[in-house]
């Protein structure tokens, strides 16, 4: 009779706790975030400021916070130019659809590669080889919501709130090593403006807040802007891949 | 020499698999500056998506918009209201009838006039150069809507037009002067053309049920005669004619 009694109520906890957490997907969660994706998917060019502050974790000043200023610009599939600034130094990355220019301005020196011909695949692929990491660019894989949802153990729409001033779409979710907030404009744009992770599974927890401004769409961006011509004596050095250095 | 990446530099940070390659890893090691490395290092080019040369979009235009496989297993809730107000659920309802198991009700002539629903209610083609401030949006594939009321839009011509509703539509209130009816075991809602059953995220807009019984129709119904019986055909759904306790009403009829 105890061991019919204990084998119900272990049944009945087990589909509590089936239950309790089976995951919850907001649908108004993925129209927001496909609308947003579908707008970005749609731009033929594009320029943004993305001003980021990240955590770095020190065993002896526990999080410490760094920050960056990114001015990214996109031309058709295969131009990007990004100038980036802040406590990483002053860098510009330059991409033409055949070579990724990485250029330090504090060293003087800049590195080239063959890359990939679009600039999806190129930040794709360096992102992966070379550790090179490029502003908001989860925002513009094409797959970004299939990439949520395929990690998202939440997704939930939390209403409308402001950024800047701005009303937006406030869109929050967790995954199994992190929490992640999204803020989308509440305009014909449906632009990102916001985006805050914390990561969960990182000891001390820290966190990556990006906050996108001065969104332009579609502005006539010159391929000439897009071209790496290397300062006066910049010297050339080697871009170190991430496996090579083990 | 070569490049020091930055110690901190991160992957990407959410795992794009399905940008069908694999997901950077978050844990770098950092690179260090006294290494040497062959001069001709030419990252790997494998392209799983050929580039449309017509497609100059920045990254070849977003993947499967409204069309995702949200895993069965999950609890998939459905679209929430996005007002700021959120409204009281008013239970204003007109009238219940019962009908059990479909049974085809007398036919009974009586003229159609179609029912106005108050000044909030707009029948179908109708524009408004603006919405109430408290009008719900939601999207449905790649077409946004409006609800306000009962009634539901699309963005049109600087304004909106009211449409037909879109089956499988969530909202999380029903208007006023909503009427209930009941076939065979289920509860149906209705109002203003549109059928509605109760869901754990709201009420859902499905097809007209045969047999349901519901007392107006909205302006846009149009008569057709189908083996000598005048019915009326409202968004691809029969009504006949029939009468429910002395009082004229329509029942949802097959088409053929």
């Amino acid at each position: 009779m105890k061991k019919k009694m204990f084998l119900i109520v272990s049944i009945c906890a087990l589909f509590i706790q089936t239950k309790a957490q089976a995951p919850r997907i907001d649908t108004v969660a993925v129209s927001i975030l496909d609308k947003m994706s579908a707008m970005i998917g749609s731009l033929n060019s594009c320029s943004v400021t993305v001003k980021s502050n990240y955590d770095i974790t020190s065993r002896r000043l526990g999080l410490v916070k760094h920050s960056d200023e990114q001015q990214l610009f996109m031309h058709g599939s295969d131009k990007l130019l990004v100038r980036s600034d802040g406590d990483r130094g002053t860098k510009y990355i330059s991409y033409n659809g055949k070579t990724l220019t990485y250029y330090s301005l504090d060293r003087n020196q800049y590195a080239q590669i063959t890359a990939p011909p679009t600039v999806m695949e190129m930040i794709d692929t360096v992102n992966r080889i070379y550790g090179i990491e490029f502003p908001a660019a989860d925002l513009f894989y094409p797959s970004f919501v299939d990439d949520i949802l395929s990690e998202a153990t939440n997704l939930q729409y939390l209403g409308l709130t402001k950024v800047d001033g701005k009303e937006c779409y406030h869109v929050a979710g967790t995954a199994k090593d992190k929490t992640f907030q999204f803020w989308i404009a509440d305009d014909a744009y449906d632009l990102p403006l916001k985006v805050v992770i914390v990561y969960t599974s990182k000891e001390m927890n820290p966190q990556f807040e990006a906050t996108l401004t001065d969104w332009k769409v579609n502005p006539d961006l010159p391929d000439a802007l897009f071209d790496f011509s290397a300062p006066p004596k910049a010297k050339r050095i080697k871009l170190v891949s991430l496996t090579a250095s083990k | 020499m070569a490049i020091n990446i930055p110690q901190q530099a991160n992957a990407q940070r959410f795992n794009h698999a399905n940008f069908s390659r694999p997901a950077p890893t978050m844990n770098r090691t950092p690179v260090t500056v006294n290494r040497t490395v062959t001069v001709n290092r030419t990252p790997p080019v494998t392209r799983t998506e050929p580039v449309s040369p017509v497609n100059r979009t920045i990254n070849g235009g977003s993947r499967n918009v409204g069309n995702h496989n949200i895993e069965m297993n999950r609890n998939v809730t459905g679209n929430e209201h996005v007002n700021v107000n959120p409204r009281a659920d008013v239970h204003n309802h007109v009238t219940v009838y019962h009908t059990g198991s479909f049974r085809s009700q007398p036919y009974n002539y009586h003229p159609y006039h179609p029912y106005y629903w108050g000044p909030r209610w707009h029948p179908v083609g109708f524009f408004l150069s603006a919405l109430a401030a408290n009008a719900i949006r939601f999207s449905i594939g790649n077409q946004w809507y409006y609800y306000d009321d009962g009634c539901y839009y699309i963005p049109s011509g600087g304004g909106y037009s009211a449409v037909l509703p879109p089956v499988g539509a969530v909202v999380s209130y029903l208007p006023d002067g909503y009427e209930t009816c009941q076939v065979g075991d289920v509860y149906y809602y209705y109002f203003a053309g549109t059928f509605y059953v109760n869901i754990q995220a709201g009420y859902q807009v499905v097809q007209a049920p045969i047999g349901a019984i519901i007392s107006q129709l909205p302006d846009g119904a149009v008569d057709q005669n189908i083996n000598g019986q005048d019915l009326l055909v409202y968004n691809n759904t029969y009504y006949e004619p029939i009468s429910q306790d002395g009082q004229d009403a329509y029942q949802v009829v097959p088409g053929n």
